[in-house]
């Protein structure tokens, strides 16, 4: 699904977020990204979904390049990869509803599907009540949830998602992951920047841990 | 259809979110629409005037001899070399004198004592009946005054030079309101758009990411110029019309304006002045994103 090798990232002037990451996640993988604050979690999921562009490297999806994609190729990429950002990257003035539906608007899902589509992952989410509710007036908890409810609403063949339990209680944290499993179990191929030890103590998937942008070492996974 | 719902919504949240500015382009693009129509109103039925006064037009050329009918014919080659002719004709001195005597009536007894031949023989030349021809009046006196045995050349010189000035005059502010209009209605429509596209950065910039094509961005700002460009020209046009209803209303009767009829635009160019400017305002709007709208 994914190919990386030997991938750079350098902010101006002279911050090396990530160097020389070869990388390959299969398709349907659930796969974990750790490391302590700094060492280029955030920036790797960017390169993969080309909000940002590798400065040294190439990246792969499906077998092509992503780096020379424009126009509708690129809008058509992005449609197919569900990210929850960090910093959530709401719409503070429109509702629950309405932030969930645009990652389905922009492929032109019928309405009644969308509204479908909506109530059911808020009700996985356990946000029921949260419908119509403007995203600027809920708690961080809950943006984060509504982040993720997005990402996968489309149903993406790749879900990218940013500490996605950072705000949250461990029973909200179990809904997440619930969630997240029942994508990946689907066919998803799910990435996910973590510093919460509870979501990948135990887990068979494979762990990637940064130290300082460059790839300590990868853990985990059956042989 | 989830395509056109999709955009109609976005179209409707923009008007919502920029009423304001929106509703100052609407007013500046039909307000220029109405300032062009206005004048090229003025001007055309400036134009079917001139065309109508062009019937009555001859140059009467005096002649100091009478002309045999080779040196007739003679005269006639050399007139219809400067420009085609609508005709011409000759008058000799005793149809003169007849004339003057019928236009006299009752007071022919003052010609009594005179010659029958003391009127000049002339020539009655009609120019073609239409606008260019009667700017070009001045030039073909001239050369008429040139010819062999010619007194002189006489016309309506007065009127025809003030209309003449009067319709280039015209003509020069129906361009200058023809650029204002392409000028207001291109900027303002870009302007606004791009007040639109600022006021929304963020939600755009999310589009972007959750892979928004180009067309699905877009089409709501184009969509947003062509309403402009339709409703702004339609209100120009009707308040025109409303207008010239109001004009003719309050100056029938007898006065300066019946002196010739005043029309309104037949219906194909009211509706191609409505078609150019929806034109320019989808043209404005595409501008502006191709400027700040790209992924
Ligand atoms: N836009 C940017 N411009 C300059 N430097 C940046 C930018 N984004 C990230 N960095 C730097 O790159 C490095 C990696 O940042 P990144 O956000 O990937 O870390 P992270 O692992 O996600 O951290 P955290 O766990 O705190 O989210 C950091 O040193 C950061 O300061
Ligand atoms: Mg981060």
């Amino acid at each position: 699904m994914v190919e990386l090798i030997k991938v750079s990232k350098e902010y101006p002037p002279d911050v090396v977020a990530l160097k020389d990451i070869s990388l390959s996640i299969g398709v349907g993988e659930m796969f974990f990204v750790i490391g302590m604050s700094g060492a280029g979690k955030t920036t790797l999921l960017k390169l993969l979904c080309s909000m940002e562009t590798p400065t040294g490297g190439l990246i792969e999806i499906s077998g092509k390049p992503i780096a020379q994609l424009r126009g509708y190729h690129l809008a058509r990429l992005r449609q197919k990869i569900g990210v929850a950002y960090q910093d959530f990257k709401l719409l503070t003035d429109r509702t629950t509803a309405e932030n969930i539906a645009i990652s389905m608007e922009v492929s032109y899902k019928k309405p009644q599907i969308i509204k479908k589509r909506v109530r059911d992952l808020l009700d996985q989410l356990g946000l029921a009540d949260k419908h119509d509710t403007i995203t600027g007036e809920l708690s961080r908890g809950e943006q984060q949830r509504v982040t993720l409810a997005r990402a996968v609403a489309n149903s993406p063949t790749m879900i990218l998602v940013d500490e996605p339990t950072g705000n949250l209680d461990a029973i909200t944290t179990e809904r997440v992951m619930n969630l997240l499993n029942k994508c990946n179990k689907a066919g998803a191929t799910i990435v996910i920047a973590t510093h919460d030890d509870s979501i990948y103590r135990h887990t068979s998937h494979r762990v990637m841990e940064l130290r300082r942008g460059r790839l300590h070492a990868v853990s985990g996974g059956l042989p | 259809m989830s395509f056109w719902f999709t955009v109609l919504r976005q179209v409707g949240r923009n008007l919502r979110q920029t009423w304001g500015s929106q509703l100052m382009t609407l007013l500046t693009v039909s307000l220029s629409v109405l300032i062009f129509a206005f004048f090229s109103l003025i001007y055309t039925n400036m134009i079917n005037f001139g065309e109508k006064l062009g019937d009555d037009l001859s140059l009467i050329v005096y002649l100091e001899e009478e002309p045999g009918p080779e040196l007739q014919q003679q005269l006639i080659n050399k007139i219809t070399t400067f420009d085609e002719v609508e005709k011409v004709r000759f008058i000799s001195r005793t149809e003169a004198y007849e004339r003057f005597a019928r236009q006299l009536g009752e007071n022919r007894d003052v010609l009594d004592d005179m010659p029958k031949d003391f009127l000049p023989p002339s020539i009655e030349v009609v120019p073609l009946k239409n606008l260019r021809s009667l700017n070009q009046v001045k030039l073909f006196s001239a050369y008429l005054s040139r010819l062999p045995g010619t007194l002189k050349v006489q016309y309506g010189q007065d009127w025809v030079e003030r209309f003449y000035h009067f319709t280039r005059l015209l003509s020069i502010i129906v361009l200058l309101s023809g650029t204002l209009l392409i000028l207001t209605t291109i900027f303002m429509v870009a302007y606004t758009i791009r007040l639109t596209i600022l006021g929304r950065q963020a939600e755009l910039e999310l589009l972007k990411l959750v892979g928004a094509t180009n067309n699905y961005i877009r089409t709501p700002f184009l969509l947003e110029g062509l309403l402009q460009g339709i409703v702004g020209s339609s209100l120009g046009i009707v308040s025109l019309y409303a207008l010239f209803q109001w004009i003719k209303l309050r100056f029938s009767g007898p006065g300066f304006l019946n002196v010739f009829e005043f029309s309104f635009f037949p219906p194909a160019v009211s509706l191609s002045i409505v078609c150019v400017s929806i034109l320019l305002c989808t043209l404005g709007s595409y501008s502006t994103m191709q400027k700040f709208l790209r992924i």
